[in-house]
């Protein structure tokens, strides 16, 4: 077993703790989404993925990430308040009169690269700025965190085509695969299955993994800057919306909220018993 | 007549500025140009073909406005402003990447292709945006200089290019810092045009300077308009005529009253251009018959001009 595993889940706790805590408070943000993906984003952040800089934000050496699902702000903001981008007590104030942020990721805060909100943009975006490194002959990587949902967008098969064509293999797509969207899953308002075949036959490299086994992300995640493939690369991750609170999980009508009173209660109930257990 | 089109001249002004300047990057969304074939040939790292794909466009120009790029954007004018609009109001509005928009074909530029490709409503949409300005090019030196200021612009602008050829009406050495000129001196009445419609203003002035009927023509090339300078230059005059190849909602006449309303300027305004009612049509045989199913051809025209100033 990798010697970070132990580590990126007692982080992965304590960020899912801090994320549905300031959505509590707020009594909004993308609980469920957030919760889908923030093990992938703990595993980037801590797990010697992702070449970032917390003191030095905008250094051109960073590698950079790019949320393009941005209605998981709360865990990317979550994660860059506790690497220490900006002071924890900002968390607090999320989606609040005087806070820096909202309920959708936004380019000005110190960390974040993007607006995001608005679905299928985000990995064009990434792929814009691989191709910048590229003329730039530089050598970070590009990640970009794309939801299922928003492959449902013409951009981002737009974009799929592009950046095989260009060869642009600094280029990283993870994809969150929760099989959800806001209303019903996927599966049953238009399949996206076989996504892997999809996306390999738009010239991409493609692996699957369980987005929620820390061993599975390292492992497709490691030795990246050694690969010799000139395609980008996918990485479909498959997850639960809402995993880890299990009342809101997998349950198209918790899309877009926070829980309140007794839910909430429930919900830090089950985050505990969770890590308890591990 | 020019013996060069807006779009030739302000390509080729881009690719003598990109030989110099290596951070500037074209992407086309599989537009060409005579102009552009020598860009093409010589600094192929800077000019990327999209394919018929403009939200990607949009989104790879961002991309590399973020590594420092200095991008113009070019499409046929309604696909580049109405296909990916929403990417630009993200992208260049909201995340401010700047960024240069090159649409060719406005108002009716693409005379007999049909609504799908004349842009009416591009001025209203674009004007609705924070941050960007659209720059409504008027003749072909005009186009040459917006090379430069494109190239030097901190925000997000739309350079709106006529596919058509017309008389040039500046110098090289005119200032375009202002946004609006005087093209024709007056005391009382004024046609206040923009793009091709300049053109036409002063073929109307000069016609009713015949008739003893003196109308002068200002030419609005910046949009927002340069509030300041353009109530300067209307203060005194008794009446205004506004003149658009554009929908009336929203676009150039809208712009004028708004600043007429605004600073409590009391100028009577008549606004030509093109009535909703009127939809969009199917007309061909060139621009003035389009023009004349909107009533804005040349007669038209006049005569509203006529009856407005003699009431």
């Amino acid at each position: 077993m990798n010697k970070l595993i132990p580590m990126l889940k007692k982080k992965s706790y304590e960020i899912r703790k801090s994320m549905l805590e300031m959505c509590i408070k707020a009594e909004t943000g993308h609980v469920t989404s957030s919760l889908s993906c923030i093990d992938i984003l703990v595993a980037l952040y801590y797990g010697n993925i992702l070449n970032h800089m917390p003191q030095d934000p905008s250094c051109d050496k960073r590698d950079r990430f790019i949320l393009s699902k941005g209605q998981a702000s709360p865990a990317l903001y979550a994660i860059l308040a506790d690497a220490g981008y900006y002071k924890k007590s900002e968390l607090d104030k999320f989606a609040q009169k005087g806070g820096m942020f909202g309920v959708h990721l936004q380019n000005d805060v110190p960390g974040v690269e993007i607006t995001s909100g608005s679905l299928g943009l985000g990995l064009g975006i990434a792929a814009g700025i691989a191709l910048g490194a590229k003329m730039d002959r530089a050598l970070y990587l590009v990640f970009a965190l794309l939801g299922d949902g928003e492959c449902y967008e013409g951009s981002i098969w737009e974009t799929a085509m592009f950046a095989s064509h260009n060869r642009l293999n600094n280029l990283i797509a993870i994809i969150d695969r929760n099989y959800l969207c806001v209303t019903d899953f996927t599966e049953n308002l238009i399949a996206l299955e076989p996504i892997e075949d999809k996306w390999k036959s738009f010239g991409w490299d493609t692996q699957r993994i369980d987005g929620h086994s820390f061993e599975d992300i390292l492992s497709a995640l490691s030795n990246l800057r050694s690969r010799r493939s000139l395609k980008p690369l996918v990485i479909i991750a498959d997850t639960t919306k809402g995993e880890g609170v299990e009342h809101v999980s997998n349950n198209p009508l918790w899309h877009g909220l926070a829980p309140k009173g007794k839910d909430a209660e429930f919900a830090r109930q089950c985050l505990n018993r969770r890590y308890a257990n591990e | 007549m020019s013996n060069i089109s807006q779009r030739d001249a302000f390509w080729k002004r881009i690719y003598e500025i990109a030989k110099e300047q290596r951070n500037l990057v074209v992407i086309s969304a599989d537009m060409g140009a005579p102009a552009l074939d020598n860009f093409r040939r010589d600094l192929p790292s800077q000019f990327i073909n999209v394919g018929i794909a403009e939200q990607n466009a949009l989104l790879i120009a961002a991309g590399l406005c973020m590594t420092g790029k200095k991008v113009f954007v070019y499409a046929i004018a309604p696909f580049l402003i109405l296909r990916c609009l929403e990417q630009t109001r993200v992208l260049n509005a909201v995340m401010n990447n700047p960024i240069t928009l090159v649409g060719v074909g406005a108002g009716f530029g693409y005379e007999d292709s049909g609504p799908t490709h004349h842009i009416t409503e591009d001025i209203a949409i674009m004007r609705a945006l924070p941050r960007i300005e659209i720059c409504s090019i008027t003749d072909s030196v005009m186009a040459k200089a917006f090379a430069d200021i494109s190239y030097n612009m901190k925000t997000t602008n739309y350079v709106r290019l006529d596919r058509l050829l017309f008389p040039e009406v500046y110098h090289s050495d005119s200032n375009f810092s202002e946004g609006v000129s005087v093209l024709k001196e007056s005391k009382d009445a004024c046609i206040v045009a923009t793009g091709s419609m300049v053109h036409t203003a002063l073929e109307i002035a000069h016609r009713l300077e015949k008739k003893k009927i003196n109308v002068g023509v200002i030419d609005v090339y910046k949009i927002p308009i340069n509030t300041d300078t353009f109530i300067k230059k209307i203060r005194k005059l008794k009446k205004l005529i506004s003149l658009e190849e554009h929908f009336l909602p929203g676009g150039l006449g809208s712009a004028i009253c708004e600043i007429l309303n605004d600073h409590n300027i009391f100028i009577p305004v008549k606004r030509l251009g093109l009535p909703v009612k009127k939809h969009y049509c199917y007309k061909y045989g060139g621009r003035e018959v389009i023009r004349g199913y909107y009533g804005i051809d040349k007669r038209s025209i006049e005569k509203e001009i006529i009856n407005f100033i003699s009431n």
